[in-house]
């Protein structure tokens, strides 16, 4: 029996002060963070942060050592909860040998959907996923018998057949092809619209920052920074500017950038530049030296920083942290 | 429990639709009916072929001993067929009727041609010479007509006549035998040899092949990550218990339906055996009481749970098909080890080396039911060994799902004994 839909708290998820330690280092250290009620949440860090872990500990699959979990106002370790929540793990696989439709049936059948509503579900979800098609139902092959992006998809339905409240994805978009990652995307959007809660764990700051109200940005194990993406670019990144050339005299340019009385780093791509002001630098004063010295100025604006520039800004290059597990 | 079920199904009826299930299922039948059909079989080799009756014999005595040989040979004259050819030939055409004979054996006219003569009458040598001269059942027969034959000759030349000489000579014996137990008479000797090895067998193969199959499943699910989905959704022991009886239910599907088919492959040996040229014999199963069989089953049970449970665990702690081999190479040699037993066993079902390992958890699931099948167990062994391996059980189970729970979870390098170790301290 599920609880009824109406049972909605403020939070989706309410993780408090949760520490998680293996023999020889500490995955998750003393984390506390909230996922609003029907927002897309991204949970951002390098490999190795304790992401993995912390998704781990959120669908109960591993218990914290310490802190607590709550998903929708329950203890993550009550039973009925798991049938709110859909999972799809990081690297992704299913029963080679097994009949596609036998699969998404069992993986129904653990969340509580059965007989004649589980197979009304699949027929609508492979057909919506061109997997039935009136020529060629694949819902009778073989899980081995499909290309790598139809198993991806399976994968999609097995995880959303039980129509979950809560949608946890563990890097969602590593390994998809560009179809089937619009096609995620498109998912995540219309979950969101349909007043579901979606977190996923990702690497890629671009996805994350178009995909998510709120963000959460953790590092060897402890959160960095969170709140919704708006916020977090306002407290954390400073008035950053982007630049883009024309034509030759990018060394000229590249002397000024080099200046740290102006500027604190640039981003550097070659002929459009992500500069971030040392603090009190005018730029207008940068502007100036930058046509004295000749180069072509194509833009030049004030822009909120990237996801991008505040995870390296807060995070670095040494964020990484070998992870027991190898990720996560 | 919905859960539970909805996992024991997925394991029960993957495996019974596998090719595996249908080719073991189908050879196993053909297996047992031929562990005991090819004996009696072999058995009824010790007794004459058909090969005796189609001999020549050259009768060189000129005293119609020939005709009277071959009488004996076919012991019923009334079957047609089965009396010898007989050529009277004189001593000096012996060479010459010798040759025909001997290609006559080699165009497969006739198996094999005797010399008879003189000296055969004076009971010092005959000569047989044929394509089934290495048959030691047929040359028996040719051997002791011989003698019979030689014999009759001597009793009529001191003047018995013809009906008395069949009345002392005609020694029709029928040689059975029957072993003796403990708890009495235990039908045929040699059926309940083969019973208890069948049962052994049987046992020793499940736990093989089935224990493999639920490490593949357990492996195959941690490298697909199918296993975090599950996890997700019931705990790790529900998972556990989910594959031992799923795995362990195909089992026994199978096991009852290698029993059935086997049973009726039995009831119908005899028309086999008619074609394969063999007489009936007499065969009976040792009866096997309610009691009795409910004990088998639950060896065969308890014994599941012990290897399986264990072979899961290491199948959740390894990464690839190369390495669980290696991992599981222990559990191998605690298997191999009891099937090397099966025989001495058998042939001395109640000696030490029986009773102590049908004590330990190891060994007792295969050994027990043996020793069940030919000899009586005392009560108290009997007791002792349940206890023991239910103890084993708990043990091999707690121990499984410490590992399990972890080992799913750990990718990368294979973990040493110490790390496992300390797995089995994590909480959770």
């Amino acid at each position: 029996m599920l609880p009824p839909r109406s049972y909605m708290t403020e939070y989706a998820i309410d993780i408090v002060n949760v520490t998680k330690r293996y023999a020889d280092h500490t995955a998750v250290r003393d984390l506390t963070l909230r996922v609003p009620t029907g927002s897309v949440y991204g949970l951002l860090g390098p490999n190795g942060a304790g992401k993995t872990t912390t998704i781990r500990m959120i669908l109960n699959i591993i218990a914290p050592d310490s802190g607590k979990i709550h998903i929708f106002g329950r203890p993550s370790n009550d039973p009925k909860i798991t049938e709110r929540l859909g999972y799809l793990p990081e690297e992704r696989g299913l029963y080679r040998k097994m009949q596609v439709r036998r699969v998404l049936k069992f993986l129904a059948e653990l969340k509580g959907v059965r007989g004649k509503d589980a197979d009304r579900r699949i027929d609508e979800w492979l057909e919506r996923l061109s997997l039935k098609t009136p020529e060629k139902d694949w819902g009778l092959s073989k899980i081995d018998e499909l290309s790598r992006g139809m198993q991806q998809k399976v994968q999609f339905i097995g995880t959303l057949l039980h129509d979950p409240d809560l949608v946890i994805l563990d890097e969602p978009f590593s390994g998809l092809d560009p179809i089937n990652s619009q096609a995620l995307k498109d998912t995540v959007v219309e979950l969101k619209k349909r007043g579901k809660t979606v977190i996923f764990s990702t690497h890629l700051m671009d996805n994350a920052e178009r995909l998510c109200d709120s963000v959460c940005i953790i590092a060897r194990g402890e959160k960095v920074l969170d709140g919704t993406v708006t916020s977090v670019k306002e407290e954390h990144g400073q008035r950053n500017i982007a630049l883009a050339l024309e034509g030759d005299g990018l060394s000229g340019v590249a002397a000024i950038l080099r200046d740290n009385a102006l500027v604190k780093r640039a981003d550097d791509s070659n002929r459009f530049f992500e500069i971030e002001m040392a603090p009190g630098a005018d730029p207008q004063a940068l502007l100036r030296r930058i046509v004295e010295s000749g180069a072509a100025v194509q833009r030049f604006e004030m822009i909120q920083p990237s996801l991008h520039q505040i995870f390296l800004q807060k995070v670095g290059a040494t964020g990484v942290e070998e992870g027991m597990t190898g990720h996560g | 429990m919905a859960k539970l079920w909805a996992i024991i199904k997925r394991e029960y009826l993957e495996r019974v639709r596998s090719k595996w299930f249908l080719i073991a299922t189908f050879f196993g039948p053909i297996f047992f009916s031929a562990i005991i059909i090819v004996p009696a079989w072999l058995a009824s080799k010790s007794k004459a072929t058909t090969d005796v009756y189609n001999t020549t014999i050259l009768d060189a005595t000129s005293t119609g001993f020939g005709h009277r040989l071959a009488v004996n040979i076919a012991v019923d004259t009334t079957v047609p067929g089965r009396m010898p050819t007989v050529k009277v030939v004189a001593p000096s055409e012996l060479t010459q009727a010798e040759s025909l004979a001997t290609r006559e054996v080699m165009q497969k006219k006739k198996s094999g041609y005797l010399v008879v003569d003189q000296q055969t009458i004076a009971g010092e040598s005959a000569r047989y010479a044929g394509s089934n001269a290495t048959s030691i059942a047929d040359m028996t027969q040719i051997k002791s007509a011989i003698r019979q034959t030689i014999l009759a000759s001597r009793l009529q030349n001191v003047g018995l006549d013809d009906a008395k000489l069949k009345q002392i000579t005609f020694i029709p014996l029928d040689f059975s035998t029957e072993r003796i137990t403990e708890r009495g008479r235990a039908g045929s000797g040699m059926a309940s040899v083969l019973f208890g090895f069948a049962i052994g067998f049987l046992l020793y193969l499940s736990i093989v092949i089935d224990g493999q199959t639920i490490m593949s499943g357990v492996l195959e699910e941690k490298t697909t990550r199918v296993a975090e989905v599950v996890m997700s959704s019931v705990p790790t022991d529900t998972l556990l218990a989910g594959k031992v009886l799923g795995v362990g239910a195909v089992g026994l599907t199978q096991q009852i339906l290698w029993i059935a088919t086997t049973y009726i492959l039995l009831k119908l040996r005899a028309p086999i055996m008619a074609k394969l040229g063999a007489p009936a014999m007499n065969f009976s199963l040792p009866d096997i009481t309610l009691g009795a069989g409910v004990l088998f089953l639950l060896f065969f049970l308890l014994g599941f749970i012990f290897y399986s449970s264990l072979y899961a665990a290491v199948g959740s702690s390894v990464n690839s098909e190369s390495e669980a081999r290696q991992a599981a190479s222990p559990l191998m040699i605690m298997i191999v080890s009891t099937g090397v037993f099966i025989q001495p066993v058998l042939l001395n079902p109640t000696g030490t080396t029986a009773r102590v390992l049908s004590l330990i958890p190891i060994s007792s699931p295969i050994i027990m039911p043996i020793r069940m099948a030919v000899t009586g167990v005392p009560v108290l062994e009997m007791a002792a060994s349940l206890g023991f391996l239910v103890i084993g059980c708990v043990a091999a189970l707690w121990l499984a799902s410490r590992i399990y729970r972890v080992g799913l979870l750990m990718y990368g390098k294979r973990p040493t004994m110490k790390e496992m170790a300390r797995w089995v301290s994590y909480a959770r």
